[in-house]
């Protein structure tokens, strides 16, 4: 499930990559895409502001079949007090604009499973899919607004897995 | 070189892809679909002549032959069983309005709104028509020639239908599609253009034509061939015609995963009908959706491989790498 999780991620930070350079964070002294995965990351203090903070919760197997299903559930957390050069009056366009982001990445709602533990990464037999995003209402806390949507993620377990 | 493997377990799909292409009536002839050739085409762009109807929901195809047993000894029991008639049914609900949805949503002609001329009298399928347009040479199908001073009654966002005028004409008419059957001679110079479904958005105006939004059904106009404006979309609950399409469904699995249902002969086999859909799962409101809901009949047609009259051919293109 880890090679799926690992997959899901990379694709979407290609695609952020693609559609939003800019979007950056400077993390351990590198500057990355602007998504991270916050359980392989140290622990933050403070959410970082303009960045998506991927998050993994459920975990679910389906073993009726010939090839074990799981379905893993991913939140994304987002938040933004806006650019100071607007003093932060631009904070909903700026939600606005993630949001439009993370619908936007997660299009077309599948990606090949690659193993990443090889270098290069290798191509396993199976792909990774996912439903749609559901998102939950704004929370405002006072100048930042900060945004949850979840994502069901769903992989084949393949031998050695 | 060893290929790995895995055990597939049933397709996961999330929405269904309808095409649709149109049938020879003269003729009598389908569009073939050949799975084994066609079966890897980008579902945005369909092999010629399939047009992509976009996603359909509440898809339901419905296997209506029935069979029976010979029966025989005593007491009775089967010794054979015989398929005694062929009929299948196919329905679901269309995600858009367009000419063709519509048309194909109807059991009757599908009719174009001709913009009328000045002080027609009113009719129910739309008053006499403003004269039509004649196409100069020189036109694509994603660009009509004309005059200057024709050009010019045009603008961005006109909706325009070309066709050859009708002269007295019975049988099929309509090109590319046939839009209807004339049983008697009409007076009606305009029916056919009223039919078409040779019918297109114009994105431009010059004064040498009009540059179409997306290329004509029927491909570059034929000399003869006449333009008009249309306002907008018309069908009748009731008539005799009865539209028919060549259809291809298209089932996309998680995996990659193809699952086509062809079926060579569609008929409509309803009126025109709507059902209405919440705007939104959680949304108490009163907003709806309003869809066209397709009801078709299959109709048969004789393999060449082997004689047997079919109505559906179902194809199933695996996953890359899975176990059959």
């Amino acid at each position: 499930m880890q090679n799926a999780k690992d997959s899901f991620y990379v694709a979407l930070r290609t695609r952020l990559v693609a559609i939003d350079p800019s979007r950056t964070i400077l993390l351990r002294g590198a500057v990355r895409p602007g998504i991270v995965v916050e359980e392989a990351e140290a622990p933050f203090s403070q959410l970082p502001n303009d960045v998506f903070i991927l998050r993994w919760l459920v975990l679910g197997v389906d073993l009726d079949f010939p090839s074990a299903m799981a379905a893993e559930e991913c939140e994304f957390v987002y938040q933004t007090c806006g650019t100071q050069s607007f003093g932060g009056l631009d904070r909903g366009r700026a939600l606005s604009g993630m949001d439009e982001e993370l619908l936007t990445i997660l299009q077309p709602f599948y990606t090949p499973k690659l193993n990443y533990i090889s270098q290069p990464p290798s191509a396993m037999l199976t792909g990774v899919f996912w439903d749609e995003p559901s998102f939950a209402p704004i929370t405002v806390q006072r100048d930042r607004l900060t945004r949850t949507a979840r994502v069901m993620v769903y992989s084949y377990r393949e031998q050695g897995e | 070189m060893a290929a790995n493997w895995y055990l597939a377990p049933a397709p996961v799909t999330r929405r269904i892809r309808a095409y649709f292409a149109p049938v020879n009536r003269a003729a009598q002839a389908p569009v073939l679909f050949d799975p084994s050739q066609q079966g890897a085409f980008s579902l945005d762009a369909p092999p010629s002549p399939w047009i992509s109807l976009g996603w359909i929901q509440d898809f339901v195809r419905q296997p209506a032959s029935r069979t029976s047993p010979v029966l025989t000894g005593i007491p009775a029991s089967p010794l054979e069983q015989v398929r005694e008639t062929l009929q299948a049914q196919v329905s679901f609900q269309f995600l858009s309005w367009t000419k063709l949805t519509m048309a194909l949503a109807t059991g009757s002609q599908h009719m174009n709104l001709l913009v009328p001329a000045t002080g027609a009298s009113a009719a129910a399928d739309g008053a006499q028509a403003a004269a039509a347009v004649t196409v100069q040479a020189g036109s694509t199908a994603s660009f009509v020639a004309l005059t200057a001073l024709e050009a010019a009654n045009f603008a961005p966002g006109n909706i325009v239908a070309l066709d050859v005028d009708y002269t007295g004409q019975t049988g099929y008419v309509g090109s590319p599609v046939s839009g209807a059957y004339v049983r008697a001679a009409l007076t009606d110079v305009d029916y056919i253009r009223r039919v078409t479904f040779n019918v297109s958005l114009v994105s431009q105006v010059s004064s040498t034509g009009l540059t179409l939004a997306e290329p004509l059904p029927g491909g570059p106009p034929a000399a003869g061939v006449k333009l008009q404006a249309v306002t907008g979309f018309l069908d009748r609950e009731g008539g005799s015609f009865y539209q028919e399409w060549s259809a291809l469904f298209v089932i996309q699995g998680s995996q990659g995963e193809r699952i086509f249902l062809y079926y060579p002969r569609l008929q409509s086999r309803s009126g025109a009908e709507e059902t209405t859909l919440p705007l939104a799962g959680r949304q108490t409101g009163s907003l709806r959706r309003t869809l066209l809901k397709g009801q078709f009949l299959a109709l048969p047609v004789t393999d060449p491989l082997d004689g047997e009259r079919v109505l559906c051919y179902r194809s199933f293109l695996p996953a890359p790498n899975a176990l059959i």
